[in-house]
């Protein structure tokens, strides 16, 4: 079933109507929900952004699909480079005592090592990640795409129920 | 193409999911507020905290807690506390920075040490203090009970460890060096000659005419080498008294020398320690060492989650599928603490052992989680009749400081199994004290339990199996009515120094000594013999010739002085005959 909903994310969103960008866009926000662990307040707003933004959907959820895996493997390197910003960089302490001290701010968790490591990582990833992906998408397109959309695999992913729903949350052109 | 940057028409579909999380979270945050608690408070206590109902009363700040359990972190099916309720009035605005300021605290209906059917210990978190204050206790060496068996052993005696062989070898070897130094001295006093010469003269003079100037200067010559020879004699008498004094003393100093070399032989007899001291650590050594461990666990706990100072500390992150990683906090000075309990009214039930338990009341206040920005000390206190509990835990200045002391009268004294014996006291019920003062490093702790109504029974299910040591413990201690334990703890927490005495101690240690006593001295009897049999062959050939000695040179001084005295005499004589004559004196 996992699997089948990743194919589903892939095709749909790779043989959207959005543009390239839209769909890289949606899929570095979605990198970010599965990078960073989930049940923190910045991943509200990311996913509100997601929504809001005219990104692809199906882009930002194969993004958070992929980037599970990937954000669990990571997780010591969170965790090293949360510890060094936290607690071993002195010329942070004030910003990390000021933000720890402000209304709402600690409601982020930011001051958890895997929380700051992780999100630090994944906004720097961010950048690349878009640049990459919609390199990527535009070459699909060009190249593979067409014969993709006309194998049986595809029709039969994109005629499940799951596709109708996604239709809701699609780019506008 | 232009494409928009907004999706306008996901909105409000966003709007409505963010009212429907909303709702779903006021519908089940009372589940989720009670679920975090239990598992806050879990990894805080190393125990599980169970609560049956929490409700969130947002409009008046307020959360309340009913059946609130905690397990106990030490016994297995023990309950630390029960709280029929717990009503907490919260500040609203330190919420926002994730902080936690609870006003009022008011608990009633708390219970200690209720059973439980499961056991409630945990690790986690707080298994570090745990294992910290566990290898904490295995330092304090709490001796075994080596009580005597009957046998007295001993380690074999090694002759080269006597030192009477020695002292009469040297002896004998003194006693012929003065043999032959005397033997050498008379034969130059030449006695024999001066005698006989005496003798010969005295006959020449008998039939001189007193006119003989000559023979008569003879005479005197003679008489005058008798007193030479005597002065001879007699200075060769002193030396020879003064010799043989010394040889008696030096037969006398193998008597010393053989008294010296039993206490040897003594000394290698094992005897078992049976000092007072001993057994109270023994016997009540590692219940003392449990309830220290105790206290010390709550202090730990307390310099760990009540640290002092204001500099970042990491603590372990939430449970949750991804790492924990360290949640790291950065008190602020002049900002509110993460957690600050300003005062808390408690409503105790204690009951003494057999009656019905009655309603207490108890206060704390200044419990937080960042003691130098609240500036007080963390208190606690509670007295009823026969109930004094005080606590302070100061951590506001860099050096902590906590002093707790406690008293508990008529309470069930928990029974104990005196350790590798089949015997159980149990106390029934008496009084318990405990006095804790720990400053940095330094801890100073005293543990008191009183019973006047002790039982004591033999527990002939256990590992230990009846034993002579058992059956002499049993003896004794089944007819001591009472029983006051004290132990003590000083010293720094790295290196404890525990001291434990009982009013057994001195019991137990009398008749163990008693029985001790008889077969130690069967014991000394045969080192003794063993020593005897060493020394006596070659201490007795040697005064038997100190005393031959003595002997032999006073009768042969006494001899020659006599041969002297004779001699002397009878020239004497001669020459008085001689000068009866008128006009005639002998110079």
């Amino acid at each position: 079933m996992l699997v089948l909903k990743l194919l589903q994310s892939l095709f749909k969103a790779l043989h959207s109507e959005g543009t390239p960008g839209q769909l890289a866009a949606g899929l570095a926000l979605g990198s970010i929900l599965g990078l960073t662990p989930l049940w923190n307040l910045h991943n509200a707003v990311v996913f509100a952004l997601i929504i809001v933004l005219n990104v692809s959907f199906a882009g930002a959820m194969l993004g958070w699909a992929l980037f599970v895996p990937v954000g669990f493997l990571l997780d010591p390197a969170f965790d090293w480079i949360g510890r060094t910003l936290l607690l071993e960089t002195p010329a942070l302490r004030p910003l990390w005592t000021a933000l720890y001290n402000a209304p709402v701010v600690p409601l982020t968790s930011f001051n958890n090592t895997i929380v700051l490591g992780s999100l630090v990582v994944a906004a720097a990833l961010w950048v690349p990640l878009f640049l990459a992906s919609r390199w990527g998408v535009v070459r699909y397109r060009a190249t593979v795409a067409e014969r993709v959309r006309r194998s049986a695999l595809y029709r039969s992913v994109v005629a499940s129920k799951l596709y109708n729903l996604y239709r809701l949350f699609r780019p506008e052109a | 193409m232009r494409v928009a940057v907004f999706r306008w028409k996901a909105v409000v579909p966003l709007l409505v999911l963010g009212g429907v999380v909303l709702g779903l979270w006021l519908v089940f945050a009372d589940g989720i507020a009670r679920r975090t608690a239990e598992s806050v408070g879990t990894t805080l206590i190393g125990a599980e905290v169970e609560i049956e109902r929490l409700h969130l009363d947002f409009p008046h700040g307020r959360v309340e807690i009913h059946g609130l359990t905690v397990a106990s972190p030490f016994a297995a099916l023990q309950n630390l506390l029960q709280a029929e309720a717990l009503v907490a009035d919260l500040e609203p605005l330190p919420l926002l920075e994730k902080k936690l300021v609870i006003d009022r605290l008011t608990a009633t209906g708390l219970r200690f040490g209720t059973p439980r059917l499961t056991d409630g210990r945990t690790g986690g978190q707080a298994d570090g203090v745990m294992g910290q204050v566990t290898r904490w206790g295995e330092q304090l060496q709490v001796p075994g009970l080596a009580l005597p068996t009957g046998k007295i052993s001993a380690a074999r005696l090694d002759p080269a460890q006597l030192t009477t062989p020695r002292a009469a070898a040297a002896l004998g070897a003194r006693a012929d060096s003065a043999r032959q130094a005397w033997d050498s001295q008379l034969k130059g006093l030449h006695v024999d000659a001066t005698a006989d010469s005496a003798r010969r003269m005295a006959e020449r003079l008998r039939g001189a005419k007193a006119t003989d100037v000559t023979l008569l200067g003879d005479a005197r010559r003679t008489l005058g080498q008798l007193k030479q020879a005597q002065d001879r004699v007699t200075a060769l008498e002193r030396s020879a008294t003064s010799g043989i004094a010394a040889l008696q003393s030096g037969a006398a100093g193998l008597t010393d020398a053989k008294q010296r070399d039993y206490a040897t032989a003594r000394g290698l007899l094992k005897l078992p320690g049976l000092d007072a001291p001993d057994i109270g650590a023994a016997l009540f050594g590692s219940a003392a060492v449990e309830r220290f461990q105790r206290a010390l666990y709550w202090v730990e706990l307390g310099r760990r989650y009540m640290p002092p100072g204001l500099l970042p500390r990491a603590t372990p992150g939430p449970t949750r599928a991804r790492r924990a990683g360290a949640t790291v906090r950065f008190p602020q000075a002049n900002g509110e603490p993460a957690f600050l309990l300003k005062t808390a009214e408690l409503s105790v039930q204690l009951g003494a052992a057999g009656t019905a338990p009655r309603t207490y009341a108890a206060s704390v206040s200044g419990v937080t989680s960042d003691p130098a920005l609240y500036g007080r000390p963390a208190i606690a206190s509670a007295a009823a009749p026969g109930f004094r509990l005080g606590a302070l835990l100061d951590h506001v200045r860099p050096t902590p400081r906590d002093t707790a002391t406690a008293s508990l009268a008529g309470v069930a004294l928990p029974p104990l199994s005196l350790p590798s014996l089949p015997i159980r006291l149990e106390p029934g019920a008496g009084t318990l004290a405990l006095s804790l003062a720990v400053q940095g490093d330094e801890v100073r702790a005293r543990w008191t339990m009183q019973s006047d109504r002790v039982r004591w029974t033999r527990d002939s299910s256990g590992a230990a199996t009846s034993s002579p040591t058992g059956d002499l413990v049993w003896r004794v201690v089944s007819g001591i009515p009472t029983l006051a334990v004290s132990a003590s703890l000083t010293g720094s927490l790295a290196r404890p120094q525990l001291a434990v005495s009982s009013n057994l101690d001195r019991a137990l240690a009398e008749r163990l000594r008693a029985v001790a006593g008889a077969e130690l001295a069967a014991a000394e009897r045969r080192v003794r013999a063993q020593v005897d049999s060493l020394v006596d062959g070659q201490v007795a050939p040697v005064l038997a010739k100190v005393t031959a000695l003595g002997g032999d040179v006073t009768r042969r001084l006494g001899g020659e002085r006599t041969q002297l005295d004779d001699a002397r005499k009878a020239l004497e004589q001669r020459l008085r005959e001689l000068t009866r004559l008128p006009g005639v004196r002998l110079p």
